[in-house]
């Protein structure tokens, strides 16, 4: 899932905004607000806490997809993952695969908002056009990227007259899924950076161009430094949604792990050693490891703007 | 300051300067490489299935046929799909809407025993998803018997903690006078949800909403993960999973994804606006 | 806001309205648009992982079939093929929403837990649709029964195959008097047989498909060569590795050579090349449909001989009964009727390549009047299987693990000698790994496997 769906996408938004609003907080007479709150927790129990605490406990267990017999093994599945040369290697595939699409889909992303942004006619089509590979389900893009990867009906080599193995040599296959990627999510982050363009004060600008500054001067001290904070949100979201890749990689290999298993995401072996092996415990491992990670990043990412903001007052 | 009028006479403007051509040539020339798949995938959608994989491949269609589109509404399995994915789509959306509503208020608003642990349980819930917990999870829907059942499919994706978190940053920004007064006139709390916050949300319920259904519509991992049953797959899911008997049939395929990817194109064309309202407005960017 | 603006908003209300209660019945109801539209008495969901070629006669054989049982649905689906079919048909069997009736390779039987997400199959039942025991190869039934109980319905056999161009052969004076292939016997001999075919090949195109690219063709390739030098996997009790690195690396070593002198070229399209003449690919059975609707004129030996004896890769289609908790009544009834019917008209299914189970069918003056199927039928009694234990199988575990090792060697990124050692790691790791179905080893469920 390389959509920054819209799920995660909210979520770095916070530390911004919390501390304004912390002050003003008045105890009001409401005793009952408990109920506002019991349907989504009740929801967020059952299908996140629990399996969360659940994935805890079958780590420590052989479990098998057939849901019975399931035995304490204490750290046993842990001890195997960390020599476990297949996970090693998809959690490498992940992370390279991130390392490609993280600042590609800035940079292009941080282009074509410009772009959108600066064309005074017809803003509704570049916004359509940008942003409309990503309305596809990740299957339909990973399809139709299959298809312009075929080596000889496929367009890619024809348009550009060459002759590359895209899917089936180690050199190229991921490149082909990074690729199919940009194409389908840049639109996603071209809009956030889309929306805070359109937010930054025009009196800026206004008064910039009365000081004399142009064109190049006005982007590097005015658009670029306003952006910094939407800078980060995309690129952080962009590694949250990378490091979790699996659905357009998977679709463009047949499910396979790619030519020489260059391609096996995290995720789909994680999946992998769940449902095609049928170990559970062992998948659930995996998956607890992987949340560590993940919640690393994310934490990480906090941390980084916590330290911003009280350097920068 | 000398010129205040300045920035209101920017928009209307619009007069063909040098820079204005360049960019918009430029603008053409991305947008063009940018829908050239999607072109691609119309033309292939039209064409016939032996035409569709000559080599060398050439974009228009030499014989014009829509064959692809009635053999793939013929097959019939599109057509449960669709309807899958409309009705779990509608329900996560409605459910979502409703729920984290609430529990966004609840946070924003109300004070109850336990409030800070709970939302900093919210907070972590932001870094789970089924990619990253899906086996766990699929132990725990196969325990509960929804295993290949619509419920088994909409119920996971109902407790999206992202979206509960917009909508109490939200509600903390409603100016708590126009409650007070309510309050004052002895209106409960839920009349006040009701009646004052709901429809001064509107905006941000609407973004909720619509980011919901693209990401529920598109939603791929999950779906495949709990249905094997193809009567009950998604879109994404089905057009990736099975197959037709014939083999790849490039032309059917191309005919499906569109067929998949056209609604919310057509939701993103009508809404548009509101969407890129709803970008900036719930605060994603920043600010 | 006028009054039209309200109107239409009502509109759009009302119809939104409707969509969400709509949503909501039809979840509540949760047995999809299908199911509901379905007026027949007795439904059988029948999954397959049959496209192209054999998707075509899958589907004639079911039209036969429903024209015959005009009361019985038979809703198939077909699946992507290899382990996303067997993930979703394991995942249906666990959650207790499995499909009446599916295929499945045979050697993924024992994997698959017989009596855990498999059912036996009702034995009388099916001698009551025309299905007996004595119609099938004893090997090839012994292979499907598990603890005394029939788990499996074989369908076919389906081989690796050198198919041959006799036009080009004819070119290159390597067609014998009968019109078909000089015999080989020797590795020599068939290098020898590639340098003049070559000759006889038109610029641009290789001298033989050997899908380099495909980790599960290489596999079958290695397993058919590798048995022919009378190489074996492990003892009879499953518990000690005896795979032989010494004959491992010299089929290794065999199938780089391929590359090496130029015959073949990773990554090529291998059937398209074939097509448009290169003489040789090595290939499964299922192409043979291919090459008939090119309108080629060519020929299909098995794998052949190089390192003395015959044997060439098999696997079997079979179907199996997906565990149900409430097994039983007019829907099992209706898979077993299907399942027999399928299997005693099996002509049909021979169009695909394939070498059917049933030996009527296979007898049949019918079956031996199709070319190329007569000239490799002899494969059934040479067949070169994988070993008979839990990750192995058709795209299993072993398959997925070691088909990469093979892969390597072949392209030419690890050497023959350093592939062969880390196949035979493979091999020792999954031997001690545990089935995560029984929580057993291979050694440990060998007997009931």
């Amino acid at each position: 899932m390389t959509t920054a769906s819209a799920e995660t996408v909210v979520a770095p938004a916070r530390a911004r905004t919390a501390a304004g609003t912390a002050g003003v907080r008045r105890r009001q007479g409401f005793q009952h607000g408990g109920w506002f709150v019991a349907p989504f927790l009740a929801l967020f129990a059952l299908f996140v806490i629990w399996p969360l605490l659940r994935g805890l406990w079958l780590s420590f267990t052989d479990a098998n997809i057939s849901g019975d017999d399931a035995n304490f093994v204490g750290l046993d599945n842990y001890r195997e993952a960390l020599r476990d040369d297949l996970m090693w290697d998809s959690l490498g595939h992940s992370a390279y695969f991130t390392l490609l699409v993280v600042p590609c889909i800035t940079v292009l992303a941080f282009g074509l908002a410009m772009l959108a942004h600066h064309i005074e006619r017809g803003a509704w089509l570049w916004r359509l056009c940008f942003f409309m590979p990503f309305l596809l389900p990740s299957t339909v893009a990973g399809n139709l990227w299959q298809w312009l990867f075929n080596p000889g009906t496929g367009m890619v080599n024809h348009v550009f007259g060459i002759d590359t193995p895209w899917l089936s040599d180690t050199s190229y296959a991921m490149l082909a899924v990074v690729i199919c990627t940009l194409w389908w999510t840049v639109g996603f982050s071209f809009l956030l950076y889309l929306a805070a363009l359109q937010g930054i004060p025009a009196h800026l600008y206004e008064a910039a161009k009365l000081d004399g500054a142009n064109a190049w001067h006005r982007t590097v001290h005015i658009t670029l430094p306003m952006l910094r904070n939407i800078t980060g949100l995309v690129i952080a979201l962009q590694i949250l949604a990378s490091l979790q890749v699996f659905d357009q990689a998977v679709v463009m290999m047949d499910f396979g792990p790619g030519p020489e298993d260059s391609t096996r995401t995290f995720v789909q072996f994680t999946l992998e050693e769940g449902f095609t092996a049928y170990r559970v415990g062992y998948a659930s491992a995996i998956s607890i490891i992987f949340f560590v990670l993940i919640a690393a990043v994310a934490l990480g990412r906090m941390w980084l703007l916590r330290n911003r903001e009280e350097g920068g007052r | 300051m000398t010129t205040a009028a300045a920035p209101v006479r920017t928009r209307p403007r619009r007069s063909w300067t040098p820079s204005q051509i360049v960019l918009t040539l430029l603008g053409t020339a991305v947008a063009a490489v940018i829908m050239s798949p999607l072109a691609w995938a119309v033309f292939t959608s039209l064409k016939s299935e032996t035409e569709a994989v000559e080599v060398p491949p050439h974009w228009l269609p030499k014989d014009w046929t829509g064959q692809a589109w009635s053999a793939m509404f013929a097959t019939g399995n599109i057509t449960d799909w669709f309807v899958n994915s409309l009705v779990v789509s509608v329900c996560v959306t409605t459910v979502v809407l409703l729920v984290s509503a609430l529990a966004g208020y609840g946070f924003a608003r109300t004070e109850f025993r336990g409030k800070a642990v709970l939302m900093g349980a919210v907070m972590a819930g932001l870094m789970i998803s089924p990619a990253v917990l899906g086996v766990p999870l699929f132990t725990t829907v196969q325990q509960m018997g929804m295993v290949d059942t619509y419920w088994g499919m909409i119920l996971p994706q109902c407790a999206p903690a992202a979206m509960v978190y917009i909508l109490y940053k939200f509600f903390q920004g409603i100016p708590r006078e126009l409650e007070e007064a309510a309050f004052i006139d002895g209106a409960g709390r839920w009349r006040i949800f009701f009646t004052i916050v709901l429809p001064l949300s509107r905006p941000s319920l609407a973004a909720v909403g619509i980011f919901t259904f693209i990401s529920s519509w598109n939603n791929f991992l999950w779906p495949y993960m709990v249905t094997n049953n193809p009567d009950l797959m998604t879109m994404p899911n089905g057009i990736a999973t099975v197959m037709n008997s014939y083999g790849i049939q490039w032309a059917q395929l191309m005919a499906g994804g569109l067929m998949a990817g056209l609604p919310l194109i057509v939701v993103f064309v009508f809404f548009q606006r509101q969407i890129v309202a709803g970008v900036a407005h719930t605060g994603l960017a920043g600010q | 806001m006028g009054r039209p603006g309200l109107n239409r908003r009502q509109l759009l209300a009302g119809m939104g309205g409707l969509t969400i209660a709509g949503s909501f019945g039809f979840a509540a109801l949760g047995t999809g648009a299908d199911a509901l539209a379905s007026g027949a008495d007795t439904r059988v969901r029948y999954w397959n992982l049959f496209s192209g070629g054999d998707g075509y006669n899958m589907i004639a054989m079911l039209d036969s079939f429903r024209a015959e049982h005009p009361g019985i649905d038979v809703k198939d689906s077909t699946l992507q093929w290899g382990n996303p079919y067997y993930t979703k048909l394991a995942m249906a069997a666990a959650g207790n929403r499995a499909p009446d009736l599916a295929v499945m390779h045979l050697g993924r039987v024992p994997g698959f837990s017989p009596g855990r997400l498999l059912d036996p199959w009702d034995v009388d039942l099916l001698a009551r649709y025309g299905v007996h025991e004595k119609d099938f190869n004893p090997d090839l039934w012994r292979r499907a029964v598990v603890d005394g109980k029939l788990y499996a319905l074989p369908l076919d056999i389906h081989v690796q195959l050198c198919f041959y161009r006799r036009d080009v052969l004819k070119k290159a004076g390597l067609l014998g008097d009968d019109g078909r292939m000089v015999p080989v016997t020797s590795t020599d001999d068939w290098f020898a047989m590639l340098k003049e075919a070559k000759k006889a090949t038109r610029g641009g195109l290789q001298t033989l498909g050997l899908h380099v690219n495909d980790l599960n063709i290489q596999w079958w390739m290695f397993v058919a060569f590798y048995t022919q030098l009378g190489g074996t996997w492990f003892d009879a009790g499953n518990t000690e590795v005896t795979f032989d690195t010494d004959k491992a690396t010299e089929v290794l070593e065999f199938l780089r050579r391929h590359i090496t002198d130029g015959y073949t070229v990773p990554g090529a399209a291998d059937a398209e090349q074939f097509v448009n003449g290169a003489p040789f690919t090595l290939e499964g059975n299922w192409s043979v449909p291919v090459f008939d609707t090119a309108k080629l004129d060519y020929g299909a030996v098995p794998l052949p001989p190089v390192f003395g004896t015959q044997a060439t890769h098999a696997e079997s289609h079979a179907f199996v009964l997906p565990h149900q908790s409430d097994r039983g009544g007019t829907g099992n009834d209706a898979a077993h009727r299907l399942a027999a019917h399928v299997v005693t008209h099996a002509r049909q299914w021979a169009g695909g390549g394939h070498i059917p189970a049933h030996t009527p069918t296979l007898t049949s003056a019918a079956y031996r009047k199709l070319k190329p199927q007569s000239e490799y039928v002899s494969a059934m009694d040479h067949q070169a299987t994988e070993p008979k234990v839990w990750f192995a199988g058709s795209t299993g575990l072993l398959a997925q693990r070691i088909g990469p090792v093979v892969m390597a060697s072949t392209a030419g990124s690890a050497k023959p000698g350093t592939a062969a050692g880390r196949m035979k790691n493979v091999l020792a790791q999954l031997l001690a790994m545990k089935n995560p179905m029984d929580g057993l080893t291979a050694a440990e469920g060998g007997a009931a496997a």
